[in-house]
Parts: structure tokens; sequence; C-alpha cells
């Protein structure tokens, strides 16, 4: 029951994945990463199909770093979701698609505003200020809608972050059990604890 | 002699009789003050084959109560012809028609005691209420009925029935400063909007056409206001009390 | 489940007095669970042409980005912008060159084209998802909410509206039509083009 978080606040974006692998009935890994750190300012958290997801995630991770290393600057959050949703896009139509599905955060130090992508494994993009992803968005948009702030400093948007988080654990048949939680603003990346 | 080929030997095979068909139409019914509308076009189809040009689908029951039934026409017909001899026994009983409400309840009834093998039908029930307000009550094929002030069913009620929630109800429009919205309209506005509905329908549906006919039922006292200008109406009874009931027909485009 | 329907979404176009108007509805969706309230799906192609991709969404960023590519293509050779019909036409054969493995989008076009007297004349047109061409006088509707505003527009639609009353119109059918579709939805924008300004608006509509 693969579950992902994310939501934008004043000049930050929070995102977050349950730690848990499963195989079939059985838990495989209780403290995976499922959020890449792309560049100093972009986070990608990755869900669907295992061996797609890993696969696909370096791919990107290394097209991204790839590009800062010959133009001395990384891309802006924006053309990095729109780089991410053709490579998806155009594997669509064949036999090699990926089954991945992605939220995209980001810190664009050029305008200054933090942006979150939702991006699914068809190459649907549409930028918002809150998404999930698996069955913990069943739960977790309707507590959003309520108590989602744009202009929240970090600990309110860590504490609207801990109610969804919660409330799937108290809902959801099979609890994802721990969360990895990540935050990008504009002095880059860090990890926090919840 | 004919040698069965293996294959149909060696396999079971089901054949599976289908009661139902879908013949198309659309009926519709407004609910004024004191009046209803009840209407329904005229066209009966199957699959692409128009069957007739004219098969009612509206029905008068009583002296203030029409109904309207759409959907699969056998099925409809024989529900017609049971409500009818349900409301006559209760005449026998009674010496009095059954009032509106009632019917309504004895529609869910006689609905529901199918539950496992539906009227394939919705019905609209329209009339005039015993305290002399205009009344619609809309059925599923079940018997689940809900009164309202305007309802659309039938094949073209996805084209319908949004019309109507702008034009009935004022959804999705602001009164203008320090007025509201009705909650009745007048009936000669409510006939221009089920003739336009019709016509509508009829451009955009292809098993909606043919003849429209609109049932009018006036509370006891009112006037023919609004219904001067209407030609070829047609009045069908009139109460000891003074309720009407009129019909009114329509050419629809038939093609 | 039916890939027209899996995230939602319709769009209209109407013919007014010397203007067109193209409107559109604002949700994504992931069948029935609403992700955005804010999808764009409808893009301009020139100063007087919009077109409107309601269907699959990845569809929708995939071909937006293609007519844009084709588009500047043609603006480059030919050194003069697309007329309306020629537009028509580029996105037709797109979408036919795909016959057989098609993009899960109906697109709908407004715009005014250049008559030789050096006037406009309102053009609209809507093509099915392998492109073929429905060129209406009156109105064109697409998405999951087509039957709904077919019914509404049909009532409330007449010929010859101002650029204002078009506007009123276009929005009165697309907010009472989306009402009835639990797939559209969610807000809706409305763009009216007249031959010298364009009118874009945001409208309010229910929520759920």
């Amino acid at each position: 029951m693969e579950t992902s978080f994310a939501l934008t606040g004043k000049g930050y974006v929070i995102v977050a994945a349950d730690t848990t692998a499963i195989r079939s009935i059985v838990k495989m890994q209780i403290d995976q990463d499922k959020i890449k750190e792309l560049s100093p300012h972009l986070l990608m958290a990755y869900s669907g199909e295992p061996g797609d997801t890993v696969q696909f995630a370096e791919y990107v991770e290394r097209n991204i770093r790839l590009y800062q290393i010959r133009n001395l600057y990384p891309l802006r959050p924006a053309a990095a979701a729109s780089w991410i949703r053709r490579s998806i896009a155009e594997t669509l139509r064949t036999r090699n698609a990926y089954s991945v599905n992605l939220l995209l955060g980001g810190y664009d130090t050029s305008s200054h505003t933090p942006n979150l992508y939702w991006i699914d494994y068809m190459g649907t993009v549409v930028e918002v200020p809150f998404a999930a992803h698996g069955y913990g968005s069943y739960f977790a948009l309707s507590l959003l809608d309520r108590y989602h702030d744009p202009e929240a400093s970090l600990e309110e948007g860590l504490a609207t972050l801990k109610r969804c988080i919660d409330e799937v654990s108290k809902r959801l048949v099979v609890d994802p059990g721990k969360y990895k939680v990540k935050v990008v603003d504009k002095d880059g990346i860090r990890e926090v604890e919840i | 002699m004919i040698m069965p080929d293996m294959d149909s030997l060696a396999h079971p095979q089901e054949r599976r009789f289908n009661p139902y068909t879908e013949n198309g139409g659309t009926i519709l019914a407004i609910a004024g003050a004191d009046f209803s509308v009840i209407a329904g076009d005229t066209r009966q189809s199957e699959g692409y084959s128009i069957q007739t040009r004219y098969a009612p689908k509206v029905f008068r029951l009583t002296d203030r109560a029409v109904l309207a039934v759409n959907g699969f026409a056998a099925d409809g017909n024989m529900f017609v012809k049971k409500v009818k001899q349900r409301l006559e026994w209760y005449h026998h009983a009674h010496a009095k028609d059954m009032p509106l409400r009632a019917i309504a309840r004895l529609i869910q009834t006689m609905l529901y005691a199918r539950r496992f093998f539906p009227y394939y039908v919705y019905n609209i029930l329209g009339g005039i209420e015993e305290d002399g307000t205009g009344a619609v009550y809309s059925f599923d094929p079940v018997g689940s009925y809900e009164r309202e002030a305007c309802r659309a069913a039938g094949a073209a009620q996805s084209l319908v029935q949004p019309f109507l929630d702008n034009q009935i109800y004022f959804k999705n429009q602001e009164a203008a400063q320090g007025t509201s919205h009705p909650s009745h309209l007048p009936l000669e506005t409510v006939l221009s909007i089920v003739i336009d509905s019709f016509t509508s329908a009829t451009e955009r549906h292809i098993e909606v056409g043919d003849g429209l006919e609109i049932f009018i039922a006036l509370s006891k006292g009112r006037t023919l206001q609004g219904m001067e200008s209407i030609r070829g109406l047609q009045e069908l009874t009139v109460t000891e009390d003074g309720e009407r009931l009129f019909v009114m027909r329509r050419d629809l485009k038939k093609d | 489940m039916s890939i027209m329907e899996y995230n939602g979404g319709s769009v209209i176009a109407m013919v007014g007095k010397d203007c067109v108007a193209i409107a559109s509805d604002l949700r994504l969706g992931s069948q029935a669970l609403g992700i955005s309230s804010n999808f764009q799906r409808i893009f301009p192609v020139t100063d007087r042409v919009y077109v409107g991709l309601p269907g699959l969404a990845t569809d929708v960023t995939t071909l937006r980005e293609r007519f844009r590519y084709r588009v500047n293509m043609y603006t480059i050779k030919e050194e003069r912008e697309i007329e309306p019909e020629t537009f028509a036409h580029l996105v037709s054969s797109t979408l036919y060159q795909h016959r057989f493995g098609p993009y899960f989008i109906e697109p709908v076009m407004a715009g005014l084209s250049k008559t030789p007297s050096g006037g406009f004349k309102p053009f609209i047109a809507a093509t099915d998802l392998i492109g073929c061409l429905n060129f209406a006088k009156d109105f064109v509707v697409a998405g999951t909410a087509s039957a709904k505003l077919f019914g509404v527009a049909e009532g409330l639609w007449e010929p010859d509206l101002e650029a204002e009353d078009l506007f009123e119109t276009i929005s009165q059918t697309l907010l009472n039509a989306v009402d009835r579709d639990a797939y559209s939805g969610w807000g809706a924008i409305v763009h009216v083009i007249t031959k010298d300004k364009i009118i874009t608006r945001t409208l309010k509509g229910r929520m759920d």
C-alpha cells in the first residue's frame, strides 16, 4: 500500500513517502528511501511497479545531473517536470513503458517560489498546491483540502502532513508504516523527523 | 441427416431470452403553484428503427393525476394498465378519486413489488394535490420517489435536465439586486420551456421526435390565464370542484 | 472504464456576431478522485485562434506540444500566422496519422479567420479522436459532459450574439452542463475572441 504526499507552504515544499518495500504479502524492507534528491533544490518521490521505479528514478537523476554538469546550472522545477513527463509519455505507447508515479517538489531559485508537480505513470502533469499518490491519496487529499495553507510556516506545514499520515495509518487497512520526510526551500534540501 | 458438429457437442451452450428492450423517447414534467404540466414525445423506436410515430407515453389517471411512463414500452403500458385498475378499485371502494400523494405511494409499492423482475420504466407523476398545489413526483424503476418542481426522464434526460436546472431552478444565476428568483413560474413560461426542451432534444437526439403531447392540470378556481394563445387545446375533464385537465398536441421534427 | 473518461473534462465553442467563444471546466481527476481544480486544457494557437483539448490528460500535454511545434514550423516557413481553417486541417491530419493507435483527445477549435476584404469571419470546428472534422455554424461540444452541453446549448444559443451576450450564453451553458456531470466541473474558464481583443475570465462554479 505505497503512499506518498507533498505540500507547498511559504517558501518551501514538503515531500513525504512511506519507507516500506512490499513484495506480494511480505514486507521486504522497512527503511527504504523513495525520495530522490535530483539537484540542490529538487526532490522527487517515486512509487509504482517495483523495478521500474528505481530504474526510472536513477535515469532521471543521472540526466538531471548531466544537464547541470554541461550547463553549469541546474534545471528549474518547471523544466525538470516537462523533461520527466516527456520521458514517461514517449515510452507510454511502447512495450517498455515505465509504471511510475511521481511527486516533484522544488524551489525555483530564480523566481523564489516553491513548485510542486503531480505526475502519473501516463505522463499527466499538473502543478498543484498539494498532492498525493497511492491509496493514501483517498484520505489525504480531503484533509489537505481542509487544512492546506499556501502561506503556512514549515511547522504548520509539517503539522498538516502529520494529520495526513495519522489518518492513513488509522483508516487504511494496511498501515504503510514509517515515512521519510524531506523539505526543499531556498537553503536546499534537508530531511526532517516527524 | 444433419450431423451435429463436434464442437457444439463438446461444449455446453447457453441460450438466454432477454425480456427487456429500450424504446427511446423522453418525458418531462414541471409543477407550478396551482398547475402541473406533464409532457412526452410520441416516437417509439427500437434500435435505429421507428416502430410508430404516435405511441402515447403520457396518460390521464384521474381528473387531477397524469402519469408519464418511459423506458420499455411493453412494461410501461402494462404498468399504466395496472395502476388504472387499482385506481378503479379505489373508486369503487371509496366513491372518490385517489389523492395524488396516495397515487405516488401506490406506484412505489407496485414498483417495489417487482424488485427482482422490475418494470423497466421511469415514471413521472404530475397533477394537483389535495391542497390545490401543482405537484410532480419522479420514480426510478424500483420505486424510489421524490416530489420535485421539475423532472426530465428518458433518452434525452441528460440533454434536458441541465437546461431545466437553469431555466426552472435558476441554477448558476444570480437574482438582480434586492430581488429573488420565483419558486414557481407562470404557466405561459412553463409551456414555452417545455416546448423548447423538446425541440432541442429532437434536434440532437435520434430517439426523440415526431409528436409532442402536453397535459395541463389546473387547480380549482384557476383561470385559463396563460392559455389564451394556445392553438388546438383540448379539455379532457372538469371535476365538480372545478379542477380541469387539458391536453395540447404539437408536431416535432420527424427526421 | 473508458479512457476518454479517465481524467474527465469538457470543452465547448460558440459562434457570435463577429466573435467566437471557447470555454472549458478546470477539473483534472483520476477517475472519481479529483486531483486538480486548475488544469488548463484550452491553449492559444495564434492571437485569433484557440484550441481546447478534452480527453486523456497526458495526451492534452503531448498534443499541445505537438501543435505548438507544427504551428511554429508553419509560421516560420510561410512567414505568416496560420488561419483557423488551416489549423483545423493540421489538427485533423495530426490525429489521423495515429488512426490505429489514437491520441485520446477530441479537439475543439475557435477563431476568427481573415476574409479577402480584410474583415474577420467567426470560425469554430471540432474533430473526433481520429480527426474527423465537424465545421458547425452554431456551436461544438466535446468531453465527458458533451450530451449535457448539447442539450443546454441547443436551448440557450441564438444567432448573432454580441461578445458580452455570447460570454453569458457560453458560461451558463457550460456551468449548468458540468453541474450534471460528475467528471467535469471544479471551476471554468471562458475566452471570447473579438477582432480587437480577447476577453478571458475564470468562473467560479460548484466544487462538488
